[in-house]
């Protein structure tokens, strides 16, 4: 993701903040096999 | 980790599958989903105010289905244009709308209607002003180059199967000096093609 952003042409792309967002869910076995959880992220255009 | 995960799934049948997920998810937000919705998952597991959500009408914030918390990170400036890609019943439309004030303008975009009509109830009952609703694809955005000041977005872009085609148009919308600041579903371990190709998972 944070190439993609990058190759867009925003600087300074990365994820800051990380979310248990699938705990609890019927995915939740899932999401932690692949190590799947939400994330923020901040990018910025110069 | 790769950054480029090619995909030989039919786009066009994970556009429709997503559309047909996000109008059951607006329509009875709770029926059987494998992902949470609803402001207190919002505010347990995301770290949104229990008290602001609670004061935004149910139209709003019992479809909500995002995956982080944008406002956790740099307020949003009074006065900004800020555009949410994807925002599905407008939760966190109206979280911005409060936060840019009458002097700021929100626009959410969103492809599935459903969606759009919850939204656009949900900002009337707000008595919002400020924030209006359109649909499009998140690689079409119906807005003029340079004239976002913030983007947001909230467990949407993992949706997209051409992320370059969606990052492309974020960044011609944006003003110089503008940001995304968003949250999304990251992945931990390299995914088989199997995996990458299983609808069930991309919707799910």
């Amino acid at each position: 993701m944070i190439e993609v952003i990058h190759r867009a042409g925003f600087r300074d792309a990365r994820a800051c903040q990380f979310f248990d967002s699938f705990l609890g869910t019927t995915k939740e076995a899932v999401a932690r096999k692949y190590g799947v959880r939400g994330a923020n992220f901040v990018a910025h255009k110069a | 980790m790769s950054t480029v995960c090619p995909i030989t799934l039919d786009r066009e049948v994970l556009k429709s599958e997503v559309r047909a997920i996000y109008a059951k998810v607006a329509e009875d937000p709770r029926g059987e989903f494998h992902f949470h919705r609803g402001p207190e998952y919002a505010a347990r597991l995301l770290g949104y105010d229990a008290r602001e959500l609670a004061a935004l009408p149910a139209e709003a914030t019992a479809s909500f289905a995002g995956v982080g918390n944008p406002f956790l990170m740099d307020p949003l400036p009074a006065g900004a244009t800020v555009v949410d890609i994807g925002s599905g019943a407008g939760m966190d439309c109206l979280l911005a709308a409060r936060r840019v004030g009458r002097a700021g303008s929100v626009v959410g975009i969103d492809m599935t209607d459903a969606m759009l009509a919850r939204a656009r109830a949900g900002a009337a009952a707000a008595g919002l002003t400020c924030v209006r609703f359109e649909k499009a694809d998140i690689t079409g955005l119906p807005l003029p180059a340079e004239s976002v000041d913030v983007v947001i977005s909230n467990g949407v872009i993992n949706l997209a199967p051409d992320k370059e085609a969606v990052f492309a148009e974020l960044y011609r919308v944006v003003k110089p000096g503008g940001r995304l600041q968003f949250a999304d579903i990251i992945v931990g371990t390299e995914l088989s093609e199997q995996v990458r190709n299983n609808i069930d998972l991309w919707t799910g």
